[in-house]
């Protein structure tokens, strides 16, 4: 074969298998449908979730302040946990269009280095928030019940934290942490390629 | 341009881009729809800032280097062999060859052979990928250099 090959010929040649505009679009409204679904969905849950909870409040009527600082504690964490989240989903889909690839492709690299440290940071902080808030949350029912009682329950819950802080949060942060570092790895790899 | 213009024009140069990234025609159609999506929805903003073509490459080429960021469906390499073997259809077999050649290459060498294939200025080539015009000159030199080597050790 001689050295100059005709690639172009060979390049055209491809099998191409069309959609027409018509069914695109129906895909392009339908994924609109979904994400905007999604979003609602995540809302509906912490929403019922908040729901329950000051439910609780006002069914119950606590007389304890603590069982009202456990209960905004835990409501807090749940807020500042979604709203960071849907905070930072837009900015992941946003970008501009105009830009090369190196440019978005940097772009892209700073969100995920950011991610990674928000992430840990935000997780961690979750799981802090809402153990503390459990803990003042049980108090009051934990003092109207028998030493045994509330030695058990607490108990529980104190194995339940432990169980979290020490096994589940680690567990899910390193699983984050896996994925984040494997994308970073072969953002910067194609980083390297878009060098001059 | 409308968008069934633009969709009837680029769809094929685009597929034919995909397919030289993935080399595989389902995730192919997958990418080109998604940049076809792309370009519906942000068309009525698009300000001619560039040439329309331009602009639909690049949004190709960026979905391309944005599948690494999603999980990978299932690698080819899982599929039992008789399955792979239906799913190369019946091109003719050095347009199968070019094709798994450029989806070996590195990525960002993948999409330029390929915006040099369906013959797109060097100067364009440069703006879509974010390299000088002279890095991207050198560049589809040595990638043709490579193709060329491994077309002759094919044929012999």
């Amino acid at each position: 074969m001689t050295d100059n090959i005709d690639f172009k010929r060979y390049w055209n040649k491809q099998k191409i298998e069309t959609q027409t505009p018509e069914e695109l679009i129906k895909k392009a409204n339908e994924f609109k449908r979904k994400t905007r679904f999604k979003l609602i969905v995540g809302n509906i849950v912490l929403l019922i979730s908040c729901i329950g909870i000051s439910f609780i409040w006002f069914y119950y009527q606590p007389e304890f302040l603590t069982t009202k600082i456990g209960v905004i504690i835990i409501m807090t964490a749940i807020l500042i946990y979604v709203a960071f989240q849907s905070t930072l989903m837009p900015l992941l889909s946003k970008r501009n269009l105009e830009a090369s690839a190196k440019e978005q492709l940097l772009q892209l690299l700073q969100l995920k280095e950011k991610q990674r440290f928000q992430q840990t940071t935000l997780l961690n902080g979750y799981f802090f928030l809402l153990s503390l808030g459990f803990g003042f949350y049980m108090y009051e029912y934990a003092v109207r019940m028998t030493f045994i009682w509330a030695v058990l329950t607490y108990g529980i819950v104190f194995f339940t934290i432990a169980l979290n802080t020490f096994y589940f949060r680690p567990k899910t942060i390193r699983k984050q942490q896996a994925r984040l570092n494997k994308l970073i790895a072969q953002l910067k790899d194609l980083k390297e390629q878009l060098t001059d | 341009m409308t968008f069934e213009e633009i969709h009837k024009v680029y769809w094929p140069k685009v597929y034919r881009q995909c397919m030289g990234y993935m080399n595989d025609h389902d995730a192919a159609k997958d990418i080109t729809q998604e940049t076809f999506i792309k370009v519906w929805q942000h068309l009525p903003k698009f300000r001619n800032e560039s040439s329309i073509g331009t602009w639909v490459f690049r949004i190709a080429a960026n979905s391309c280097l944005r599948q690494i960021s999603k999980d990978k469906k299932m690698p080819k390499s899982e599929f039992p062999n008789e399955i792979v073997e239906e799913i190369l259809v019946n091109n003719e077999p050095l347009v199968e060859f070019l094709y798994k050649c450029i989806s070996e290459l590195p990525e960002v060498e993948r999409i330029i052979i390929s915006l040099e294939l369906e013959e797109l200025k060097q100067k364009e080539i440069a703006k879509i990928v974010g390299l000088t015009e002279s890095n991207v000159r050198v560049k589809i030199h040595r990638i043709k250099e490579k193709l060329t080597k491994k077309f002759q050790k094919h044929d012999r």
